[in-house]
């Protein structure tokens, strides 16, 4: 069946209507065109398509669309701010933190998140908060490195 | 997706005439971290959803006279950080602190946990320990069950059709310490391949024992002897008695994770470590 939700993405309002079955994840994507979320394993194992609900991080391929409706999401494509990169988006860059770039965008959320729940994390505190983000790239060393980076610097 | 129509009611009214929809496989709905991978993979096949969430109650964590009372849609990262959780139930806290990873802990439920009824469920030595009562709600009024008697078998639970689990009751316990700790092939993130809680509560004479394990067996279980050893005295000798009643009374299986016997061998060391943990805690 077809509901009518209104919610916000990366501070837009929307009010779109979706199917009972649809998955946040193939919403954002699918309808509203946010392809930067990602589709993995769409089990809750990889954490590609992590986004912020209400500002905490959640798999969207675990969340239908229709429980969305009245909540704040914010996907990867809200995280630069007037064409300026995030720094965190800027630090993985500058420490080579993307390979394929696949996870990346879980990456950030997750690491947004943490950074706002706790500003200096240490390394196992980093890793425990992208325990959920699976990347066969980069080993995790430069992400950790990255997210150490902003925690320290800005 | 296979299709199927999605309802979130407001009141139970509304939520029990949809459970009891004739000719139609309804089933409730609260974190959706399991049903929505099942679903799409087949293994279910729901013609309607029923979120639960919206119901009154259903979030709350409140303190009661008789206990802490959990909503069953409180979310596991609520639980592990709530302060009355923390306060009167360490120990479940430290469970719902090991279930899966941020993202599932910031959706999964604590009621829908106990309704997937995994033998590995990491909240449910804890549950067995503080002894809770499960609070079920039907079209015909409330009842409640002992933990111990709510989980039937894997993914079998004490619900009949229609019924919700609406909450957990944690009763009092002054003083009591617990610990829950478990041992996976990955730190966090993985299935637990054993899972024990302790519970050490003050009385005349010591202190009362109580020991849960999870993953380990059909249901999670509660180990008699060993806490019958434990509260006799906690020296070093006692410790070792107890991690051997708990292997005695587990009944793991083979599986992709593990063989039943390292799950078995590791159930005197992960039992061994909760104790351990306990007493660390012990004034």
């Amino acid at each position: 069946m077809l509901h009518e939700i209104t919610f916000t993405v990366n501070n837009d309002p929307y009010t779109i209507a979706v199917q009972s079955q649809q998955t946040l994840l193939k919403v954002l994507r699918e309808q509203l065109g946010l392809t930067g979320t990602k589709i993995g394993c769409e089990n809750g194992e990889c954490g590609a398509c992590t986004v912020l609900f209400d500002g905490e991080p959640v798999n969207s391929c675990l969340v239908l669309a229709a429980e969305a409706d009245g909540h704040e999401i914010e996907t990867v494509e809200g995280m630069s701010i007037g064409g300026d990169l995030h720094p965190l988006q800027k630090a993985f860059i500058e420490h080579n933190a993307v390979q394929c770039g696949f996870c990346t965008p879980g990456m950030l959320m997750s690491a947004k998140s943490l950074l706002i729940h706790n500003p200096q994390p240490n390394e196992l505190e980093i890793r425990e908060a992208l325990a959920g983000n699976l990347c066969r790239c980069t080993g995790y060393v430069r992400i950790i490195e990255a997210i150490q980076d902003v925690a320290q610097n800005g | 997706m296979r299709k199927f129509d999605y309802y979130q009611p407001k009141d139970f009214a509304e939520a029990f005439e949809l459970l009891l929809l004739p000719d139609k496989v309804v089933m409730p709905l609260a974190g959706a971290t399991d049903i929505i991978p099942l679903a799409r993979d087949g293994h279910i096949q729901p013609d309607v959803v029923v979120d639960i969430k919206s119901l009154p109650g259903m979030r709350e964590i409140k303190a009661t006279e008789k206990g802490l009372l959990v909503g069953a849609a409180v979310r596991m990262n609520e639980i592990a950080s709530s302060p009355l959780v923390r306060e009167h139930a360490t120990v479940l806290a430290e469970g719902a602190a090991t279930v899966g990873h941020v993202q599932v802990r910031n959706r999964a439920t604590l009621g829908g946990n106990m309704c997937t009824a995994s033998p590995a469920g990491d909240t449910f030595p804890a549950l067995l320990v503080l002894e809770a009562e499960v609070l079920i709600r039907g079209v015909e009024g409330e009842r409640s069950v002992p933990v111990l008697e709510f989980f039937k078998g894997p993914r079998r639970t004490a619900l009949h059709k229609g019924e919700l689990v609406v909450g957990v009751l944690l009763p009092k316990l002054d003083g009591a310490q617990g610990h829950y700790t478990k041992l996976s092939r990955r730190k966090v993130a993985d299935l637990t391949l054993v899972g024990v809680a302790a519970l050490a509560i003050p009385s005349e004479a010591g202190y009362v024992w109580r020991l849960a394990l999870g993953a380990v067996a059909p249901t999670p279980v509660r180990v008699p002897a060993a806490e019958q050893i434990l509260s006799q005295g906690y020296a070093a000798a006692a410790i070792e008695q107890a991690a051997v009643a708990a292997h005695a009374a587990c009944s793991p299986i083979d599986d992709i994770r593990s063989s039943a016997e390292y799950r078995r061998e590791m159930v005197v060391n992960i039992t061994k470590r909760a104790i351990g943990k306990v007493i660390e805690k012990l004034p």
